[in-house]
């Protein structure tokens, strides 16, 4: 059994790591919970905003937090014309996992063909800034990463609460021609939703390029623990991801620290196949 | 006339189907379409509620031709739907439910007066407020899906048979409410299988069979038609 100090440090970066979970989780939980698609594509489009954030940050020398004011509308944009694209072909929840999963490829191969297969690594001198409180390092990056999920989840879900087009699109997601019955203009409604689950892809790409090593099929690394972190915070629940995303991300870090890093991708799963035996109507 | 359906032509998927259909209501008046299960009733009322696209024929509110008017654009024009089952949003509260009522510019910036006046007619409703929709009864989703209608500052409100499903004492509750609403001044059209309270509040009635009006008038008129007793009252 580890010591209680290396437990904390392991729980202090769990609960991190698990932010950028809740971040992608984030918007695809969005799109998913209430326009029922299901968008595959969310992680690759968060690493084309990571290598835009790397290009512009090696190549032109523009911080990230300068870029992200380029990079997150330019998302929205991308995630408006994806709309489109399922409002032209009419796509159902199961087609659109198939399309989004070309769209997730095409991206992959167009990467690749930019920046090559070749490992990518933006360097900073603050990546490895930390804050040292008592026996444990707290990274700042990661701490910031929190912050801004924290601020999205929180913000979105207010927006769903409170407002008359949060509520709108709840209700649309339950009943979409009642809703219109009452003047909801759902198509409006779902592109607005479909630009902001692409631009938190844009958020979160910021991120991936200042905390991890980019390669084209790290587009892939995330899908499945993203995924049961999105079930796990119940579709469409802003705050249920982001505390899925440090429930899943803490109990990762526990385990590799306990058992072995090679128990951490069982984890996700573990959980989520708990939560369902004991609550089958869960998500 | 405020509403006036003119030759319409309804078909869609596995419902019944509606044919050449022509009906009226001016405002102020209840207007019942009475006929049994399967007869197009629900079709016809989606259909002027925006839900469902005709075929052929004319649709024309206050002179508005609705068959150009997109679904969400048929509340804008005054027209709000009471809707078969109730469709409640039942994971949101019973007060977001009536908020999607006042969603449009017009009736939102009378929110607070419309919902006093719902809480005022359904005064359970105003202690369950927070509660989600799904979570009541019938008789008082009910009363959801009506005060989520008014909400809306409808001209006509359409009721799609708001009896189904209620407990004989709240039925006689629900049409006492239907009188209700056309005092306070909207003009309602109700669709019915309950024949003797459908029309012993209508001002006129259609009779609706496989989708095709074959009986107007009076209700004291078509209650003394051979043909109206023996399907509709068994004498």
């Amino acid at each position: 059994m580890p010591s209680a100090t290396l437990l904390g440090q392991a729980l202090i970066s769990g609960v991190l790591a698990g932010g950028m979970y809740g971040l992608l989780a984030l918007g695809l939980s969005l799109s998913w919970g209430l326009l029922r698609l299901v968008n595959l594509s969310h992680f690759a489009l968060a690493f084309l905003a990571a290598y835009l954030t790397y290009e512009l940050g090696t190549t032109y020398h523009v911080a990230p937090w300068w870029s992200v004011l380029i990079i997150v509308p330019s998302m929205f944009a991308i995630g408006l014309a994806q709309h489109w694209v399922f409002v032209r072909f009419k796509v159902n929840e199961l087609g659109s996992l198939l399309i989004t999963f070309s769209f997730a490829v095409i991206l992959e191969v167009g990467i690749q063909l930019y920046w090559t297969a070749d490992y990518r690594r933006f360097e900073t001198h603050y990546a490895t800034w930390s804050i040292k409180a008592g026996p444990f390092y707290i990274p700042v990056l990661e701490l910031i990463l929190c912050l801004v999920a924290g601020v999205l989840a929180w913000g979105t879900w207010l927006w769903l609460r409170k407002t008359y087009v949060g509520k709108a699109l709840r209700a649309s997601a339950e009943d979409a021609d009642i809703a219109a019955a009452y003047g909801v203009d759902h198509r409006k409604l779902a592109y607005l939703l479909s630009g902001i689950g692409a631009a938190y892809a844009g958020v979160a790409g910021t991120f991936i390029a200042l905390i991890a090593t980019l390669a084209p099929a790290q587009i892939w690394a995330w899908l499945g623990v993203v995924f049961a972190v999105v079930i796990i915070g119940r579709l469409g629940n802003p705050l249920g991801a982001l505390a899925a995303g440090m429930l899943i991300g803490a109990s990762e870090s526990i385990a590799m620290a306990v058992f072995s890093p090679a128990w951490a991708p069982v984890v996700s799963f573990s959980v989520l196949i708990a939560i369902l035996l004991w609550d089958p109507e869960w998500s | 006339m405020l509403l006036e359906v003119r030759n319409l032509h309804v078909g869609y998927g596995d419902a019944p189907a509606v044919w050449d259909v022509s009906i009226e209501v001016d405002a102020g008046e209840i207007v019942s379409v009475i006929g049994p299960n399967g007869a197009g009733k629900t079709t016809l009322i989606n259909a002027i509620a925006g839900m469902l696209r005709s075929r052929q024929g004319q649709l024309r509110f206050d002179g508005v031709d609705m068959t150009r008017v997109r679904p969400h654009g048929f509340c804008e024009q005054g027209i709000a739907l009471v809707p078969e089952g109730r469709r409640l949003f039942t994971k949101m509260t019973v007060e977001e439910n009536l908020e999607l009522g006042c969603y449009l510019p017009r009736p939102r910036a009378a929110r607070a007066e419309s919902l006093e006046r719902v809480y005022d007619l359904f005064p359970i409703l105003r202690q369950k407020r927070a509660q989600p929709a799904g979570e009541l009864s019938g008789g008082q989703q009910q009363m959801v899906a009506i005060g989520r209608a008014l909400m809306a500052q409808p001209r006509i409100v359409l009721f799609d048979e708001p009896s189904l499903g209620l407990a004989p004492t709240i039925v006689d509750d629900m049409f006492d409410i239907i009188v209700r609403v056309r005092d306070g001044g909207a003009a309602v059209l109700l669709v019915e299988q309950n024949v003797i309270k459908a029309l012993s509040v209508a001002d006129r009635a259609y009779v609706l069979e496989q989708g095709r009006i074959v009986a107007t008038g009076l209700p004291d008129e078509l209650l003394k038609q051979p043909h109206i007793r023996e399907a509709y009252l068994g004498v």
